[in-house]
């Protein structure tokens, strides 16, 4: 008996003690307050060698693993003593940001470069995870006046560069053209989220469609699309580090979308992505990032169009969020291999690799002068997002540096549009939780 | 009791004499010893660092503030114990713990039981009946939780497609919290039954037919053999499965991860513990703090279930 018991308390332990090995596999903090901070000064690399290879990681935002292949073929060619490992880290930013900040615990098996993502690069420099770009940037003369200063700036803080856009998007308004068409509606996006309403019924009834507008899936990034709805009401996530997202224009927002789905009855929300939806014909319209562009026009068996993102009662322009994926270098390796990863880093951004990152994919390219005739020519749509550019917003604090935010601002969002929960008291519980990670994990850090 | 253990005592006094002892360690048994430790200790080590290691190493993370990925912690002692138990979040992650585990367990072996019985009788086709109910169990959770995930889509699942046929719209099985932990209970269910069944039926066919055409010659008719003989003469069945399959629900990771990934209706602790530290916040401090109460849930269950479920268990 005594046995059976020792046998049986053995497989609990054993049992717990799997939930705790991948966290305690890790490598342990140090307590002693000598670890890494935010906010590290330069580096020096003169007379550094780059290294002689590197590991480059990437989730291939926007199904580009074979451009990312053949320019780092080109790299090669150009630099032959620097060899580019192409490291498949994940399926998406956040299975690589896993990744990436296990590595960081485990103080092992760091990479050269790595993908990160708006939500992402924040924490990592928080943390102290990637070095300030400015020397490299200077010493290897990058030519800076040439990048899309809005995607640029995106990575800045405490006047300094902690990345590069690589993957750069916005969401774009995608619609059916043939469903339009039907309902006898203007071939555009409409200008505003009330013109829509007006055309939604009539859309609804004329395509067969079940939906007129299909919300982005609250799993994805919703807290990422629903700014465009946010900014058009007046409101915000957050105004600076002032946390408004129960604001009476922020909840007004929120209850015209609720509205839409349980009152007007012509919207729905995606379960998983909602531009696999619109391309499947069961939504006439929908809103989603441009790396989907190439995707729903392979996909769509009809006319796709694409527009701006409309605005609101409040503001109909700038309420579009630039979003999508940098490239960063690792603090925890050698100078050598930071070296090496930013001379891949500075080809990956010439004028010549972002035109053809962006033809394979849909993303915008990073560069003023990057030639984009021929892929506007295969892909007129891409335009649009380039123009769209101009008219963008940086997205809110709350969102981009409080670590968490946009997965509390998704439950949120579920409970709005899918549960029917009250939007006042729902963005009132939001606020209580953003601001309990801004103030736990964030101003510290900051002072710091 | 007071009697019998004293009694014990005596007999251990008895064995333990130093005369007895030498006696023990003679040349053979030193040898057997060195055997055993030869095989044993590989093993024991293997355990040591990969699971008891991790395991203090985590009770020690967990008196830590520590952000994932940030190369120094700040000692809080309990904190993160007391953050956790008076958040917001803890009873929803504790009751959906408890309602994951108890159904599931509870389905996978009153509908084992069912399917067991099933699969006992002798008619055409049970062999190929038992390798198709098992099969599932041996089946990627990510490949299960994938093509199920295709079946419950609203927009363009298989269940959908069958509800718009029949004039009703799809419930929103992956966007409601409450369908989606019952949509991961069904997915789980159907997985584990198998394991359930096939355990069950070994044990059904183990029944001693004496005694059960005993009972029938008694005039006692299926139903009540069922229910007098076979119950409780499975109750070792029963308590073996109780355990394993409360331990796997526990710790079910799998098909919550692929099926909700932002653990939305569905985070129980582990997956809870994962969201924290590996999931958007990357408080690992805090997340190995849930990890330990999880440790110490499995650790009470166990130690419950052996002092007071063992002894309604009739083992002959």
């Amino acid at each position: 008996m005594v046995m059976k018991l020792h046998r049986r308390n053995f497989l609990g332990l054993a049992g717990a003690g799997a939930v705790a090995t991948a966290l305690a596999a890790c490598g342990g903090p140090s307590t002693s307050g000598g670890g890494a901070t935010a906010g590290a000064t330069d580096i020096d690399f003169s007379g550094v060698k780059p290294a002689g290879s590197f590991d480059f990681w990437t989730s291939h935002p926007g199904k580009s693993q074979d451009v990312e292949k053949a320019i780092i073929d080109k790299f090669q060619a150009k630099f032959p003593d620097i060899k580019v490992n192409l490291v498949t880290a994940g399926a998406n930013y956040e299975e690589i940001a896993q990744k990436f900040q296990t590595s960081q615990a485990a103080k092992s098996d760091l990479p050269g470069l790595v993908v990160l993502s708006d939500v992402w690069w924040f924490r990592y420099y928080t943390n102290g995870n990637i070095i300030p770009l400015d020397g490299l940037i200077k010493q290897l003369d990058f030519k800076m006046d040439d990048f899309q200063k809005s995607l640029v700036d995106d990575y800045k803080y405490g006047d300094k560069q902690w990345a590069l856009p690589y993957g750069r998007s916005t969401p774009l308004f995608y619609y059916n053209k043939d469903h339009f068409k039907a309902a006898g509606l203007p071939d555009r996006a409409p200008k505003t989220w009330q013109e829509f309403g007006e055309w939604a019924p009539k859309l609804k009834a004329a395509s067969g469609a079940s939906y007129a507008y299909m919300y982005p899936a609250l799993a994805g990034y919703a807290g990422w699309t629903l700014q465009n709805n946010l900014w058009g009401w007046g409101g915000s996530w957050s105004n600076g580090w002032d946390l408004n997202c129960d604001s009476a224009e922020s909840v007004a927002a929120l209850q015209w979308a609720q509205d839409t789905v349980y009152k007007d009855k012509w919207a729905g929300v995606s379960s998983k992505n909602a531009a696999d939806d619109f391309a499947a014909g069961i939504a006439s319209a929908t809103i989603s990032s441009t790396g989907d562009l190439l995707g729903v026009l392979q996909s769509a068996k009809f006319n796709v169009g694409v527009g701006f993102l409309p605005g609101g009662p409040k503001k109909d322009t700038e309420v579009c969020p630039t979003g999508g994926a940098g490239l960063g270098i690792p603090s925890g390796v050698s100078k050598e291999v930071q070296l090496a990863a930013a001379t891949f880093l500075k080809f990956m951004t010439e004028p010549d690799s972002t035109a053809a990152f962006s033809a394979a994919t849909g993303y915008m390219p990073v560069r003023k002068s990057a030639d984009m005739t021929a892929v506007l020519a295969k892909t007129p749509q891409i335009k649009t997002a380039m123009d769209q550019l101009a008219v963008t917003h940086v997205q809110d604090n709350a969102r981009v540096f409080l670590p968490g935010a946009d997965q509390e601002m998704a439950k949120a969002a579920a409970k709005i549009l899918t549960q029917q929960g009250d939007v006042k008291a729902t963005m009132t519980d939001l606020k209580t939780t953003l601001d309990g990670i801004y103030t736990k994990d964030v101003k510290p850090k900051l002072k710091a | 009791m007071t009697k019998q253990l004293t009694d014990r005592r005596a007999a251990t006094a008895v064995t333990v004499t130093p005369g007895r002892r030498r006696g023990r360690w003679s040349a053979r048994t030193r040898r057997d010893f060195i055997v055993f430790l030869a095989l044993a200790l590989p093993n024991l080590a293997l355990i040591a660092v990969f699971t008891y290691l991790p395991l203090i190493n985590n009770i020690y993370y967990s008196t830590l503030d520590w952000t994932l990925g940030s190369a120094s912690a700040t000692v809080v002692g309990f904190d993160n114990y007391i953050n956790f138990f008076t958040s917001a979040d803890a009873p929803n992650v504790l009751g959906t713990t408890a309602t994951f585990t108890i159904v599931t367990v509870g389905g996978s072996m009153v509908l084992g039981l069912l399917v067991a019985l099933a699969l006992n009788s002798k008619v055409r086709g049970t062999t190929f009946a038992r390798s198709a109910v098992f099969a599932p169990y041996v089946l990627s959770g990510v490949g299960v939780g994938l093509v199920w995930l295709f079946i419950f889509d609203p927009g363009y699942g298989v269940l959908s497609w069958l509800l718009r046929g029949l004039g009703q719209q799809s419930p929103q099985w992956i966007n409601d919290p409450q369908l989606s932990l019952v949509m991961v209970i069904i997915v789980y269910i159907w997985k584990n039954l198998g394991y359930c069944a096939v355990v069950y039926l070994s044990g059904l066919q183990s029944l001693p037919k004496d005694v059960m055409e005993a009972a029938s010659l008694d005039g006692a008719n299926g139903f009540r053999r069922f229910v007098s003989m076979s119950v409780p003469l499975l109750s070792p069945t029963t308590f073996f499965l109780l355990i394993t399959t409360m331990l796997s629900s526990l710790q079910a990771f799998d098909l919550i991860r692929i099926m909700t990934p932002l653990g939305n209706g569905t985070s129980t602790l582990i997956y809870e513990a994962y969201l924290q530290a590996f999931g958007a916040y990357n408080r690992a401090g805090y997340s190995a703090s849930i990890s330990v109460v999880l440790f110490a849930i499995l650790l009470v269950i166990t130690v419950l279930q052996v002092r007071f479920v063992e002894r309604k268990v009739h083992y002959s």
